[in-house]
């Protein structure tokens, strides 16, 4: 399961699994966010490639407006993982802390 | 039915109206067709000027104006407006004044420059009470629509409920076959696409393999001859269905034409790049391992776009290095800063391991991921063999390992070995011959940066064995050549006997070292030590050649005598 919410000050939370079957979700909520948005994601278990992708086009879409999307409260599991992919040269991150 | 009115009965005129339409609903329309029908069917029977029908549109939440006419398509969110209003309580709302109730919306007379008058709008739900959408009439011709036409619309749209919920899973199910055979047709062109026949490089050995997942994927893999050596492609594109399996092709015909047209690798890289960030869809990328092999130089140069770990095994030291990605993946977006590119020194016996995550991110029944670490326990103890072989080796662990769980990505092995190095000399068949085989080894130990503690276990087993020879081969024949190998962490040892009979040491039994000091003989201490002091002892006899070889390979992980005893 995945959740998308609003926490205020420009932070969206994202928590559970961002996987193929949840993309469409995270996409339809991401598609209204503007300006510079940090993702909080300390409670996101798990990403799949359709995930990556959607926080890729997010990233794009802000960045095309001089906005963009900041990963906050990076577990080093997903860290790894974008270091692997070389996301991590996309996205400003921060770690867990 | 709606509790407000008292029911109404139909007249037999409505009834043979209603019949009527049924006849015609039952026709195999397109949906299209069909929307028309029953669109043309309800102003008909209700006498209304207009129609519309909402579908609805369950994963989204919303309801899709897919036909009305003189107006263009549109979508509300499921709880918006009129018809959002009857979709949530699945009643009839009759409004005989609609700019006079603030549910109605009148952006859709402002776009189509009609005016509302009074409406009548409906639930579309089928017999097994699922909603299909909302149907509309509006202006009735003489007046507004009272709690008669209320009745007759509710027999109406359960017969249109019922034939447009027909036509729509009977278009998903021709679409599903539609696409199902696309599907099929684009990952037999990807699959095409990939090299059948391996590339012969001097010094090298090149195995690539590709095993396409059931349904999607996006992997690929080439080797490119090049006239400074090979290019080593390793990719995989994100996303289901038929475009990763387009993209990845498109990468790789962009990737062969830029090396062909002479493109050093960083400019290959990011003009593949960019022009995939130009034509990928926004969320897709490919992650992508792209290096040229120097075969004279012995350098690997690569690039990789999210294509990771990138595993190379060193043949001196046994070790695993692996390698992060050097950039993003290909096609997320143009590249402003390409950082360097990584070389890697290929030394002889070493390997490089490009595999896809459908290797590294299989599951088993449990959940369990196979991982990195398997693929380097593998790459260790198989690395000196032939790439096919090491390649089989790793996609039966895989199998093993996944207990019939099934593959649900591709799965793409490239694995680049340099030729170990060697040495070869034949020996007179006499036991003063030894100090020249010891002499041998101890030179090609010290000249390869062998582990030097290696040298005691392995003289012993040379010596055990060849003195074996010696005894029972023909006295004064043919001389026994010694072959040593390079291999990850430590060396390999052939010994082959010519023109002999059988004769195989290794099936001599165990000495029992347990026997009281008086019952113990030297004999047959010699094959038990050598067991215990090297790997993969093996006997092979060729009688057509009447030759026999003995092999073994001794690295820093053997295992050590006190152990070996101890098991």
């Amino acid at each position: 399961m995945l959740t998308i919410e609003a926490g205020g000050d420009g932070v969206v939370v994202l928590k559970g699994r961002l996987d193929a079957a949840q993309a469409a979700n995270a996409q339809g909520f991401l598609d209204r966010v503007s300006g510079t948005v940090t993702l909080d994601v300390a409670g996101l278990e798990y990403i799949s490639s359709a995930g990556l992708g959607v926080l890729l086009k997010t990233q794009k879409r802000l960045m095309a407006s001089a906005g963009k999307l900041r990963l906050a409260g990076v577990s080093p599991h997903l860290r790894d993982i974008f270091a692997y992919s070389g996301f991590d040269q996309l996205f400003e991150i921060e770690p867990a802390r | 039915m709606d509790a407000r009115a008292p029911r109404h009965r139909l007249s037999a005129r409505d009834l043979e109206a209603i019949l009527g339409v049924t006849t015609a609903l039952a026709q195999p329309f397109d949906l299209t067709t069909m929307l028309a029908e029953v669109v043309s069917a309800a102003k008909q029977v209700l006498k209304a000027d207009r129609g519309s029908v909402w579908l609805y549109d369950p994963a989204q939440e919303e309801l899709v104006l897919e036909v009305a006419t003189g107006i263009p398509a549109l979508r509300v969110p499921a709880a918006a407006g009129l018809v959002g209003a009857c979709a949530q309580s699945r009643t009839v709302i009759n409004v005989p004044d609609c700019y006079a109730d603030p549910r109605f919306d009148p952006r859709v007379d402002r776009a189509s420059g009609y005016r509302t008058r009074c409406m009548l709008t409906l639930p579309l739900i089928d017999h097994r009470g699922v909603l299909v959408g909302v149907m509309q009439v509006l202006n009735k011709a003489d007046g507004t629509f009272d709690a008669g036409d209320e009745t007759l619309a509710a027999a109406l749209a359960a017969q249109c409920a019922v034939a447009l919920q027909r036509v729509r899973m009977t278009e998903a199910l021709i679409e599903g076959e539609r696409m199902r055979q696309e599907l099929a047709m684009a990952r037999d062109v990807q699959m095409s696409t990939l090299p059948s026949v391996m590339p012969a490089l001097p010094g090298y050995d090149v195995f690539g393999v590709s095993r396409p997942a059931e349904e999607t994927g996006g992997d690929t893999f080439d080797l490119i001859p090049l006239e400074r050596g090979l290019g080593v492609v390793l990719g995989d594109a994100t996303g289901h269905g038929i475009a990763p399996a387009l993209s990845v092709t498109q990468m790789q015909a962009m990737l062969r034409m830029a090396f062909r047209l002479g493109a050093d690798l960083p400019t290959a890289f990011r003009n593949v790049n960019d022009q995939l960030a130009a034509t990928l869809a926004d969320d897709r990328f490919i992650t992508a391992f792209i290096g040229v092999l120097d075969p004279h130089g012995h350098r690997l140069e690569f690039h990789s776009g999210g294509q990771g770990p990138i595993l190379h095994l060193s043949a001196t030291t046994g070790a695993c290095t692996s390698y992060r990605p050097t950039s993003f993946p290909l096609g997320a977006m143009p590249l402003a800063n390409l950082r360097p590119s990584v070389t890697l020194d290929m030394h002889p016996g070493d390997v490089v391991l490009l595999i896809s995550d459908g290797v590294y991110e299989y599951h088993d029944p449990d959940g369990r991921l196979y991982g990195e670490a398997r693929v380097e326990a593998i790459a260790r103890s198989h690395g000196a063999r032939p790439m096919a072989e090491l390649a089989v080796r790793i996609l039966a662990d895989v199998e093993a390992f996944a207990r019939g769980a099934s593959q649900q990505d591709d799965v793409t092995l490239v694995l680049v070995a340099r030729a170990p190095a060697t040495a070869v000399r034949r020996f007179p068949r006499r036991v003063d011959a030894l100090p020249a085989l010891v002499a041998f080894t101890a030179a090609f130990v010290a000249a390869q940066d062998i582990e030097a503690t290696l040298l005691g276990p392995v003289d012993f087993a040379i010596e055990e064995l060849f003195t074996n020879m010696v005894k029972y081969g023909r006295p004064g024949g043919n001389e026994v050549e010694l072959a040593l190998a390079r291999i990850a962490g430590g060396v390999d040892v052939a010994l082959t006997d010519y023109d002999v009979e059988p004769f195989d040491p290794t099936r001599a039994p165990d000495a029992d070292v347990t026997l009281p000091i008086e019952q113990r003989t030297p004999g047959g201490l010699g094959i038990h030590l050598t067991r215990r002091l090297v790997e993969g002892l093996e006997y092979r006899y060729a009688p057509e050649r009447r030759e026999a070889r003995i092999t073994f390979r001794k690295t820093g992980e053997s295992v050590e005598p006190g152990q070996g005893e101890a098991r």
